[in-house]
């Protein structure tokens, strides 16, 4: 008896838990979610109470609302590691659509705008992928926003058995930038941009109510590393830490790990006027050729040591021996 | 040229960047005076790039969020290297990405707890991961397989110590018994000699007989030993068993032991004794022989 009457206030304290943290969602209306008067968004925007029915003034009053798309997509003839690497960007955004391969031609500037706008995405992440071993990132802002074009090195996925970590999938993620971003106005689009593509939107439907990963962009010689870690505190509630389990907080690594090399920032989106180029830049097949040329160097040094060594002697040439007539005689 | 200004503070990797953009077409004629001056690459900022800084600023205010926008649409946290770090050396760079992580975490959790918003995950709250349980699997066999071989080699270690130990040990042991031994002896001798001394005649003592005078005492007799043959190495034992009758009439005739050679020749004698023949015998074998199967096995045969 006493057995059933537990079970049953367990199942009642069961049922209770969910609501306890799911997060409310506002009412829907035909024009999207109904504002509820939340007091933290009070601050910064009116109560739309009744903003519902005047359109006008809904819009000059509406709260902010983050609304990003992210259209992730890679060239024809993507080698397997950036495949991977793309997916793996895919999975730690709830917020991407996945499109099929572009082939990588002058022309695919106009197709991806075109695919951005069918799939209504406002921004786009596109792997390009050269020779089968370079591989190029452009980060887009859809209609008339900024492109970066950055030079992808040292890549490697969250396959690799190193990084030991995990995450929810499509939980929220915190992002720390390093202050030298706000140093210079390009590195402050890279940054704005960086924090809208890859900032889960907040109450995004496939994104789950709980922190536990941390994105880091760093600026380091000039190129923007991408790291990406678990956190893992001691908690028993699930709006406090422990006393003092700040200072025990682990990270562990998830990854992937990139780094980023700006190349060049266009006004439009996939095309438009330079507005900055990286002047350090130097393409991997500039580096390729002249590694190249310093190796065929080699033979080229080689043989000029030989003509000038042949033309020194001809220059000078050794007086006759006096003793070489010496031993003739003898057989 | 513009590469021969090396006073840039900057001395950038080699192998991402060693070269700017307007050297494409000047390299051929530079590579001849490259040859002989194994110089270094500097970066040197091309003059040419674009720089629009009032175009970005711009395009910055276009796309950019309100500036009002709550901090939890944004979760962005800034934090301060410090000093600058070096990109070359792995452990220090990684070590500030997580300093700068764990920094900028901290200062989220407070933010986060102050909001009293809930936000960390309860631990019966199950859900997709990004990573999937077979590779999560995958890794702990990683783990622990790294770990197993770590403590066999620490094993290993303390296995060969424990060897090196080991000798020095049986070497200090063997040291002791051989300087107990020469005591022992010692002290026996001394006894013998206070016995001496103290006037019992050798013949009629009753103490032991103890021959330990030089290193006699520890050899092997060379006594001839009685009624066993020389090579014998039972010590007599094989002779004093029990032996029938038979045993020994046939030791007597054929010998037992010692060289087969001579033994078994005849002689005069032997060549003469039919002892060992039995008629019956030897007339039954014949007729055996002759007959041949047929005859030998003729019921089978039979009608």
């Amino acid at each position: 008896m006493a057995k059933k009457r537990k079970r049953s206030s367990d199942a009642a304290a069961a049922v209770e838990k969910p609501d306890e943290f799911a997060p409310q969602r506002p009412e829907r209306t035909l024009f999207g979610f109904k504002e509820k008067p939340a007091d933290d968004e009070e601050a910064e925007a009116e109560p739309a109470s009744e903003g519902e029915e005047d359109a006008a003034a809904a819009a000059a009053a509406a709260p902010f609302r983050n609304k990003e798309k992210v259209l992730v997509t890679c060239s024809r003839r993507i080698n397997y590691r950036y495949r991977h690497l793309m997916q793996n960007v895919v999975s730690l955004l709830p917020h991407a659509k996945k499109d099929s391969k572009v082939e990588s031609k002058q022309s695919k500037g106009n197709a991806l705008n075109e695919l951005l706008e069918l799939r209504s995405c406002s921004s786009c992440l596109f792997f390009e992928c050269r020779k089968q071993k370079d591989l190029y990132l452009w980060m887009v802002k859809s209609p008339g926003g900024p492109s970066v074009k950055f030079l992808v090195n040292a890549v490697h996925t969250m396959e690799e058995l190193k990084l030991t970590g995990n995450h929810l999938k499509g939980s929220r993620p915190l992002i720390t930038f390093s202050t030298n971003f706000d140093e210079q106005p390009h590195w402050q689009l890279v940054k704005e941009m960086l924090t809208q593509i890859f900032a889960t939107p907040k109450d995004h439907r496939k994104a789950k109510p709980f922190h536990d990963h941390v994105f880091v962009f760093s600026i380091v010689d000039d190129h923007v590393w991408f790291r990406n870690y678990q956190i893992s505190v001691p908690h028993n509630e699930i709006d406090k830490v422990d006393k003092g389990g700040l200072d025990k907080m682990t990270l562990v690594e998830v990854g992937p790990r990139f780094c980023l090399n700006p190349i060049k920032i266009f006004g439009g989106s996939f095309g438009g006027p330079t507005l900055y180029e990286n002047p350090f830049y130097v393409s991997p097949n500039q580096i390729r050729a002249l590694e190249k040329r310093k190796k065929a160097g080699k033979y080229a040094k080689k043989v000029k040591a030989k003509v000038r060594r042949k033309m020194h002697e001809m220059e000078n040439t050794l007086e006759p021996d006096e003793f070489a007539e010496l031993w003739k005689g003898e057989d | 040229m513009a590469r021969l200004a090396a006073e840039d503070p900057l001395v950038r990797d080699e192998a991402i960047l060693d070269d700017d953009d307007d050297d494409v077409d000047t390299d051929e004629e530079e590579s001849e005076s490259e040859d002989d001056s194994g110089e270094e690459f500097h970066a040197e900022p091309s003059k040419k790039a674009v720089y629009n800084k009032e175009g970005i600023l711009e395009k910055l205010e276009d796309i950019a969020w309100p500036e009002n926008v709550d901090w939890r649409h944004k979760l962005t946290i800034e934090h301060d290297q410090g000093e600058k770090i070096d990109v070359n050396d792995d452990l220090a760079r990684e070590l500030a990405f997580y300093t700068q992580a764990l920094d900028g975490t901290r200062q989220a959790f407070e933010k986060l707890q102050s909001m009293k918003v809930r936000f960390l995950r309860p631990a019966d709250y199950y859900a997709e991961m990004v990573k999937t349980d077979a590779h999560m699997h995958k890794i702990k066999g990683r783990l622990l397989s790294e770990k197993k071989k770590i403590e066999e080699a620490e094993e290993r270690k303390k296995a060969r110590e424990a060897k090196k130990r080991a000798k020095e040990v049986q070497a200090q042991k063997e040291k002791e018994r051989a300087k107990q031994k020469k005591e022992q002896i010692e002290s026996v001798k001394k006894w013998r000699k206070q016995r001496q001394q103290g006037g019992f005649a050798k013949g009629n003592d009753d103490g032991p007989d103890l021959n330990f005078e030089g290193d006699e005492g520890f050899k092997q007799s060379k006594k001839k030993r009685p009624g066993v043959s020389p090579g014998d190495r039972s010590g007599g034992l094989a002779k004093k068993g029990k032996q029938g009758k038979n045993r020994k009439s046939r030791d007597s005739k054929f010998g037992h032991g010692g060289r087969k050679g001579l033994k078994k020749q005849n002689t005069a004698e032997t060549t003469n004794d039919f002892r060992g023949f039995n008629q019956m015998d030897k007339s039954q074998n014949k007729r055996r022989k002759m007959d041949g199967p047929r005859v030998r096995f003729a019921f089978f045969y039979a009608p």
